[in-house]
């Protein structure tokens, strides 16, 4: 890491450890924007930070450790498709509907915090991106098996304007650095919790089956993140349709895994509502399906490997990287 | 490199492509020595090449990925020709450093014994000084490439009554010296990879002792970032997933595609953690616990690979389909894969350690 990038992760660290899970737009937001800190991925000249993606993978990230109940993640991302410096944006999953010149109408499914947000770029129907206004249609609020607000908007004539880029690839990507940041967490607690609780006259960490166990987890929470870095770097080359599909589905194995193990050494505290476990676990079920679950990104990825063939395979893999 | 190795790999048997580096084949290392591809990071005063690590591990990986049969000089090349040009004596670097890098020479190491496997400080093999020589006596068991290679290097116990990891020193020995006695064991697929090697009144000259005498526990353990990282860690079941590969492109469901999407979403990731820790040696420094769990991760992939294939595949596990063969034989070698080099309860340990609960 560069000094700039140092300053940029401690700022991050710092803003979400404060604002947390229990964060609201209302009380939250206002810190965010001060720091103009969804203009990360936007160039200079358009009124951003002008961010790599490996940047974006560090905020991301630490957006996933500290499970911050803020729309940071999302609206770095629309902000970079939609070059806009002005307001809060937001990307929607799943768009349906149809673009007649420039007018949509339809539903935008699947908004992270679509509620106070001014523009929604969704994915268009016909490939690349569309932006509406939010306040164009109406929203009907929602919420993931995390809390965390996923609304639809429905809209009626409204005009749209059409982005470059694929919003859906670039939230998968951005959610699995928030896998990998939260999986780091749900670690951390883990290793802290067994040093402490003490059964049978010793900390848990003592006993071979919980060291064992957090070592597979270790390993998982490593491959989540190696993954995630994987990708962001692609991204920094150009596009990576391969990469953002194998790390998804890369990710989403290490959340079976570190979900698993994290509650079976935690024991009855860490299933209480109490405990601060569940943040990040509830989060990490929810992502696992958020900007395409197995099945999709199996299917995008698995289904070019089968056409071209196993002598096409090792050579297309080491390709990626040269 | 592909096209060296498209002229010399026999695809004939679809087998022998599983897990090549336990593969021997001395005319194919003869074949990579001359095309200066073993030893490549060595001096060239001893016959290497003098190329970076990173353009070392991009043809380990090539090799790996294709199935190459590399196991006669693999652990000269990967261990034992670097420990020697690093510990060794002059007279031994001399002697054994460039038959190695021209695919000639090949090696094997000697550590499990009898009483000593993933316990390996309770080794039990002695060497007393007589003079100006050092005389080796005991056993060692579970020694990969013992009837292919020329020379071991051993882990022995050098001071008379120390215990555990105190007192003990490497030493190289030549399989042919006297009192060297090598017996196969024949693993259950009929193989034979492994050997016990009995040293009776093995004579060594003074020069034999590599590196610094009593220190041989920590010039082991720092060889373990190169002996557990590197892509032979996870590619050993790539041979299956290239099967698999043109079976789905036959019978196609998305079953198999998502089989094969998962398969190659692993490889994907493991190479990119494999590769990391290549940087790191390369920089210099000594990433024990990444290279420990990229083992542990690569095993386990490598050895869940025949089973998930198995069931998604009908095919006869005993043949001639190639798919059914190379299965068969991936399902059979596979136990093997989480217990050389480290077993997993052993990595797991070490992994315990590093995140502070041991």
């Amino acid at each position: 890491m560069n000094e700039q990038q140092q300053m940029l992760s401690e700022m991050a660290d710092g803003l979400f450890a404060e604002h947390g899970p229990t964060a609201t737009v209302e009380s939250g937001w206002p810190a965010i924007a001060e720091v103009a800190l969804d203009g990360l991925l936007l160039a200079e000249d358009q009124g951003g930070f002008g961010g790599s993606w490996e940047e974006a993978l560090t905020v991301f990230r630490l957006a996933g450790y500290h499970a911050i109940a803020l729309p940071v993640v999302e609206a770095i991302v629309a902000a970079a498709l939609a070059r806009r410096s002005d307001g809060r944006g937001t990307v929607a999953a799943v768009t349906e509907g149809r673009i007649v010149g420039d007018r949509f109408s339809g539903t935008l499914s699947g908004i992270p915090w679509g509620g106070g947000a001014d523009y929604v770029v969704a994915p268009a129907p016909d490939g690349g991106a569309i932006v509406v206004a939010a306040q164009a249609g109406t929203l009907d609020t929602g919420r993931n098996i995390a809390g965390e607000p996923r609304d639809r908007l429905t809209v009626q004539d409204a005009p749209v304007a059409r982005l470059e880029g694929n919003p859906f690839a670039l939230m998968a990507l951005a959610r699995v650095a928030q896998i990998a940041g939260a999986l780091d967490a749900t670690l951390a607690l883990s290793v802290g919790y067994v040093n402490e609780r003490k059964q049978f006259g010793r900390p848990l960490a003592k006993f071979q089956a919980v060291q064992q166990a957090l070592a597979s987890f270790a390993c998982e929470a490593a491959a989540a993140n190696c993954a995630a870095m994987g990708a962001a770097q692609a991204m920094s080359r150009g596009s990576a349709p391969f990469e953002i599909a194998a790390a998804k589905l890369r990710a989403n194995r290490a959340i079976g895994t570190g979900t698993a193990l994290a509650h079976q050494v935690h024991g009855a505290i860490g299933f209480t509502e109490e405990y601060q476990l569940h943040p990040l676990t509830r989060r990490l079920w929810a992502w696992r399906s958020e900007f395409g679950g197995d099945a999709y990104w199996s299917a995008q990825l698995g289904g070019p490997i089968v056409a071209a063939g196993s002598s096409a395979f090792w050579s297309g893999l080491t390709a990626l990287t040269g | 490199m592909r096209a060296l190795v498209a002229e010399h790999v026999d695809t004939a048997d679809p087998r022998r492509l599983a897990n090549g580096w336990a593969v021997p084949d001395p005319a194919f290392s003869r074949a990579l020595g001359a095309a200066g591809l073993i030893g490549m990071t060595w001096p060239k005063a001893y016959g290497g090449h003098e190329r970076s690590p990173l353009e070392r591990y991009v043809v380990l990986e090539e090799l790996l990925a294709a199935g190459a049969p590399v196991g006669a000089h693999w652990i000269a090349d990967r261990q034992t020709g670097a420990l020697l040009l690093r510990y060794g004596h002059e007279d031994q670097k001399a002697r054994w450093v460039p038959g190695m890098a021209a695919g000639e020479i090949y090696a094997c190491i000697g550590l499990s014994e009898p009483n000593a496997g993933s316990d390996l400080a309770s080794v039990r093999t002695t060497a007393r000084r007589e003079g100006e020589e050092w005389v080796i006596d005991g056993q060692k068991v579970w020694t990969t490439n013992a009837h292919h290679a020329h020379v071991m290097i051993a882990l022995v116990r050098s001071e008379a009554g120390s215990e555990r990891n105190a007192g003990l020193s490497q030493f190289v020995i030549p399989m042919d010296a006297p009192g060297v006695t090598v017996r196969p064991i024949i693993d259950l697929t009929g193989g034979h990879d492994f050997n016990e090697v009995f040293l009776e009144s093995v004579r060594l000259p003074a020069t034999a002792l590599v590196g610094v005498e009593g220190d041989g526990w920590r010039q082991v353990t720092a060889e373990l970032s190169l002996e557990r990282s590197g892509p032979e860690r996870y590619l050993s079941s790539t041979a299956l997933v290239l099967q698999l590969i043109d079976y789905a492109r036959v019978h196609p469901s998305e079953s198999l595609t998502a089989l094969v999407a998962r398969l190659a979403a692993e490889t994907w990731t493991l190479r990119l953690m494999s590769a990391s820790v290549a940087n790191k040696i390369a920089r210099g420094e000594d990433p024990a616990l990444e290279a420990t769990m990229v083992k542990d991760l690569g095993n386990s992939f490598e050895q869940a690979i025949p089973e998930l294939v198995q069931a998604a595949v009908e095919v006869d596990p005993a043949g001639p389909e190639p798919l059914g063969l190379v299965l068969g034989h991936l399902l059979q070698l596979s136990p093997s894969f989480s217990l050389r080099g480290g077993t997993r309860e052993i990595l797991k340990g070490i992994i315990a350690r590093g995140l502070g609960l041991r």
